[in-house]
């Protein structure tokens, strides 16, 4: 221990970590201190009241305190249990704001429980909540928040990294051990058969072992891949959650409007009837497959004399 | 002279050029025509400075639409005040020869305590208590306050500098630190901010590194510079450490203590706050509801602490619910601060990854991600909204937020590790939990990606490729340059063994090797018998120094060597050690001769010269590795492996090399002086280790000069010091090291020029 945590000690019977290492220090619901043997003496019943504060409780709610600071202690007890109810995601809610407020009404109900703030009233709400909101609660225990989900991923992922390097440098050191122990073994195999010099032999062997040695520097420095040939990173961490929709404002086609500086030119359906069509030529029937009509050009044309027609000079 | 660089005017102001920077200027222009970044190495002493000024300016003249700013960075006050002297002079040369005035702006940028002129404000020592009491009088609430109450302390020179000194930009001209402050004192204006504000429209600027590397310094200086910027690093041989020590956080038990203290204080003053003035919490708190920006345009006093980098959408957002409220963020700081007490409560080491550590930290004390993520931005509206005058205080509590930030954003690149106590004291317990970054490429990413082009040079870069791989970036010239030189003027030795035969090494096993001590104490001895003046031996740590300088004492090696020179030791302590400097140095001067002994990674083994007689002979004791069973260590290696196929070995022994080189380099400072360079450990002439030397070093470390005897060291230095001692004037190294401008235009000067520049 710290020898911040020294000067810690029972409030009741008045120990300290520093007289006795083995200290035990246990805190309740109120969030108010007790060392082990004096819980184990006072609640021998299971129940009783706290020292300071006189709440009833119960022995089977102390626990070990973790922080410095008991009234944390309590703080995360009630945070643990809120947090139970008040269990919606940040997909629950249409929007960032919403949730944001969602947010900051947990943190209300959190703040006064500890601090002893409006205790029946803020109950009473929690209550309510929870009976309005049975299915979602149930139906959000097992899940996740997204950024949850990403840091299990990205644990998992480390994980399996650790395990497969492991493996790698297990099985090369594995491998090197075997090709030395052959060569030796090979070594000793020719100096008994072989009819060559015993000198020859030794420097053949320490030539191949040289190599041997090269190759094996070779493996280490070569270099894995990577990147897909897509050019994404392997192992990047696809994230499996549908994106959200865009809510886009739709397109809006808008007729163009164009300035002539001309007399107005005649619409299309009009060409007909004020008898334009009569000095072109008739539209023949392999045109009219393509799509074809003589109104078309002739509008055009009609378009192309009126335009400019008006044009200021200069 | 005048110089036509492929095409470009280049003015250079001294009537004469070393050939290597006719080369180093060539390459440099190619590199910002391409608009890409470059990796330039050149031995110190042969003016990397004025050729990078010179080119870079000549540039910004020829396009200014190209190149509108340049970005030098340096390390320390002292070598910006040299670049800003350089500056002048090619400014004045400018001048002299167009005969026209000159309007280019260039100014020197430092901390407020090296700019401030506030009569009592300046006279304080720290850097930090001077940053808090400038705050105190010139944040903008404050200022807000003195409205309805003037009887409040002001700075006038801020004040002035507010009412006047933004509409008339400062005139062109070269400003250094001083220049700056007289400024400053004439108008009434404050140097600080008038410095801070002309660097937007300045066309060189020259300032620390941690000005565009640090993410929460960067963020409020250097945020609006162009992109048609050129930036240089200068001296960047270490600018991965500075990178990755501008993203890591330790955290002890006395951060978390003086916190806590924090913590209550905005409690308190919540607390009084709200009785007197609760508008200002609801002001606060309708803003982040509807997650509104502050426009900080008018509020450039205020912003003392900015975020560390945050990706742009999530600084778009609004700060979650759960933290809106200034309570419910006191009571969430409370409970991450009783989490870290209760991690550091520890009895054996603790390593995890940055997502490992978020999920206990949601098991134990149920607190979210994205809180987190926001912890520095709500710390800092709090601040602003309590109108906290005196921040200085809160540098505890800003450091939590900022690691709570981090850790929340980055999940690759750091790790987290928590020691119980320090190595060398396993009985004492001292938590520490350290937040380390292992990716310097994360800090200096923004820079590579904002700016045109991006130089990093220094003397000692080798090997060339490795620095493109750790801080990942693509560079288009990659090159270095040797040394021309009349005569050789740097003697490279390897001493491999003693006169005993017993090798010299200081590897870990024969570290205690009563052999191999005394063996480094006869080259220490016979090295100050015959060389003149001032000797620089570097051991590899201090605890290495010390238990061999006790054992030469009880040897009494050292009783002999002080009938030649005097001793001085460098010590951790930075007074002691200056002044151990200055009387090494008066010891010199008179002639008497001294040995300093150092420790590489040390003060004097970074920045320290030792020109001429200071330092006729470099002595390396051993190979400088860094202390290798550091888990912090152990993980960057681990990543490097992993992320960038960098082997932990050659990592390893990179960092060792350019270390040695940096400590023998101290020595040369230029062609007319002269040093020996012995690396007294037989490990330095294996070819891995020989190889990632620099090449101006390397050109010279011939088969003859390794593994050497210290009797055959002495025959060899005897020979090279009597060769050194002759005179030696400017006319011998003309023509061939230093070059007239008709010299350097004949054609074959230009060949062999063109050999100069070794692309890696």
């Amino acid at each position: 221990m710290t020898p911040e945590m020294d000067d810690q000690g029972c409030p009741r019977c008045k120990t300290t970590k520093y007289r006795n290492p083995s200290l035990k220090l246990m805190v309740n619901v109120c969030g108010h201190t007790l060392c082990e043997s004096c819980v184990d003496m006072l609640f021998v019943r299971g129940s009783g009241n706290c020292v300071q504060c006189d709440t009833p409780l119960r022995k089977s709610n102390f626990r070990v305190q973790l922080f410095e600071d008991p009234a944390v202690d309590k703080e995360v007890e009630i945070r643990k249990k809120v947090l139970k109810i008040y269990n919606k995601r940040d997909f629950d809610f249409s929007n960032l704001r919403e949730y944001n407020d969602y947010l900051e009404r947990v943190e209300e109900i959190v703040y006064n429980l500890t601090n002893n703030l409006e205790v029946e009233g803020t109950k009473q709400i929690m209550e309510a909540y929870q009976r309005e909101n049975r299915d979602i609660i149930q139906k959000n225990k097992a899940k996740l928040t997204r950024e949850q989900e990403e840091l299990e991923e990205l644990l998992l992922l480390e994980q399996q990294g650790n395990e497969q390097r492991r493996l790698e440098t297990l099985q090369e050191e594995q491998r090197q051990l075997q090709a030395k122990r052959k060569s030796k073994q090979a070594l000793l195999d020719e100096l008994e058969r072989s009819h060559v010099p015993a000198t020859i032999l030794l420097a053949q062997h320490k030539d191949r072992a040289a190599q041997l040695e090269t190759q094996i520097e070779k493996q280490k420095q070569v270099v894995k891949t990577t990147i897909f040939s897509t050019g994404i990173p392997m192992g990047q961490t696809v994230s499996l959650l549908t994106v959200n929709r865009l809510e886009e404002v739709l397109y809006h086609y808008q007729p163009i409007h164009m300035h002539t500086y001309g007399p107005p030119v005649p619409e299309l359906e009009q060409l007909g009837r004020l008898g334009y069509l009569n000095h072109v030529r008739t539209a023949q029937p392999q045109d009219m497959a393509g799509g074809y009509n003589s109104g078309l050009a002739c509008h055009r044309a009609i378009q192309d004399a009126f335009s400019g027609l008006f044009h200021p000079l200069g | 002279m005048k110089l036509n660089i492929e095409g470009l005017l280049v003015y250079f102001p001294y009537d004469y050029i070393y050939p290597e920077q006719y080369s180093y200027m060539l390459e440099l222009k190619r590199t910002l025509d391409a608009k890409g970044h470059g990796v330039l190495e050149m031995p110190s002493g042969t003016g990397k400075t004025i050729s990078l000024l010179s080119l870079i300016v000549a540039y910004q003249r020829e396009y200014p639409l190209e190149v509108t700013k340049l970005i030098y960075c340096s390390r320390t006050v002292p070598e910006i005040e040299k670049v800003v002297e350089e500056l002048r002079k090619l400014m004045e040369f400018y001048s002299k020869e167009t005969g026209e005035k000159n309007n280019i702006l260039a100014l020197a940028l430092s901390s407020r305590k090296n700019l401030c002129v506030h009569p009592e404000v300046s006279s304080l020592r720290f850097g930090k208590e001077v940053d808090g009491k400038c705050h105190s009088l010139t944040a903008s609430y404050i200022r807000a306050q003195r409205h309805s109450n003037p009887s409040l302390p002001s700075c006038r020179f801020y004040e002035e500098f507010d009412a006047m000194g933004k509409q008339v930009p400062l005139p062109a001209g070269v400003y250094n630190l001083d220049d700056l402050k007289d400024f400053g004192r004439r108008k009434g204006w404050c140097p600080y901010y008038l410095a801070r504000y002309s660097i937007l429209h300045a066309n060189i600027i020259v300032y620390s590194y941690h000005y565009l590397l640090d993410p929460k310094i960067a963020d409020l200086v250097s945020k609006e510079l162009s992109k048609k910027s050129v930036v240089v690093f200068d001296e960047a041989h270490n600018i991965d450490n500075v990178c990755i020590d501008s993203m890591s956080v330790n955290i002890t038990r006395r951060t978390l203590d003086r916190s806590q203290a924090n913590v209550e204080t905005l409690q308190n003053t919540i607390l009084k706050i709200k009785e007197t003035d609760a508008a200002k919490l609801k002001e606060e708190y309708r803003r982040l509801v509807e997650g509104l920006k502050e426009a900080n345009v008018a509020r450039e006093t205020d912003i003392y602490m900015s975020n560390p980098v945050l990706p742009d959408e999530i600084l778009q957002e609004a700060v979650p619910g759960s933290i809106r409220t200034a309570e419910h963020f006191v009571g969430f700081m409370k409970r991450f601060l009783e989490y870290l007490k209760a991690r550091l409560r520890i009895h054996h080491v603790v390593q995890e990854s940055a997502p490992q550590f978020l999920k206990d930290i949601f098991e134990k004390v149920c607190i979210d991600r994205k809180p987190l993520r926001f912890c520095a931005e709500r710390l800092r509206s709090l601040l602003r909204t309590l109108e906290i005058a005196d921040i200085a205080d809160f540098s505890a509590i800003t450091l939590i937020s900022n690691f709570a930030t981090l850790v929340s954003t980055y999940s690759k690149g750091f790790t987290i590790i928590i020691e119980p106590f320090e190595d060398r004291t396993p009985t004492i317990a001292n938590p520490v939990l350290h937040f380390s970054c292992m990716d310097p490429s994360i800090a200096i990413k923004p820079v590579f990606e904002r700016f045109q082009s991006v130089i990093i040079t220094s003397g000692t870069l080798s090997p060339l490729d490795i620095y493109p791989r750790i801080l990942d970036f693509r560079p288009v010239t990659v090159a270095s340059f040797t040394m021309t030189l009349a005569r050789t003027c740097l003697c490279p030795l390897v001493v491999g063994r003693g006169n005993d035969q017993v090798a010299m090494t200081s590897k870990f096993e024969t570290r205690e090797d009563f052999a191999v001590i005394r063996n480094y104490g006869n080259l220490l001895l016979e090295m100050s018998a015959i060389v003149p003046d001032g000797i620089v031996a570097f051991f590899t740590s201090y605890t290495y120094m010390e238990n061999i300088v006790a054992s030469w004492y009880e040897q009494g090696i050292l009783e002999n060597v002080q009938r030649n020179k005097l001793i001085f030791i460098e010590t951790p302590d930075a007074a002691e050690t200056s002044m151990a400097l200055e009387k090494y140095q008066e010891a010199c001067e008179n002639g008497r001769g001294a040995i300093l002994l150092s420790v590489a990674r040390g003060k004097v083994s970074e920045g320290i010269d030792f020109v001429h007689h200071f330092g006729r002979a470099v002595i390396m004791f051993g190979v400088p590795y860094v202390y290798t069973q550091s888990r912090i260590l152990k993980a960057r290696l681990e990543y490097l492996r992993d992320q960038f196929q960098i082997r932990e070995n050659d990592f390893l022994t990179f960092d060792a090399m350019r270390h040695a080189a940096q400590c023998v380099g101290r020595a040369i400072r230029g062609k007319t002086d002269y040093g020996l360079m012995i690396f007294a450990d037989k490990r330095y002439a294996r070819a891995d280790k020989r190889g990632k030397l620099p090449r101006w070093i390397q050109e010279h470390l011939t088969d003859g000069s390794l593994n050497l005897t210290i009797d055959e060291t002495v025959q060899l230095s005897k020979h090279f010091l009597r060769q050194m001692a002759q005179p030696f004037r400017q006319e011998d190294q003309l023509g061939l090291s230093l070059l007239t401008l008709e010299q350097l235009q004949s054609e074959d000067m230009l060949q062999k020029i063109a050999q100069i520049a070794h692309q890696a």
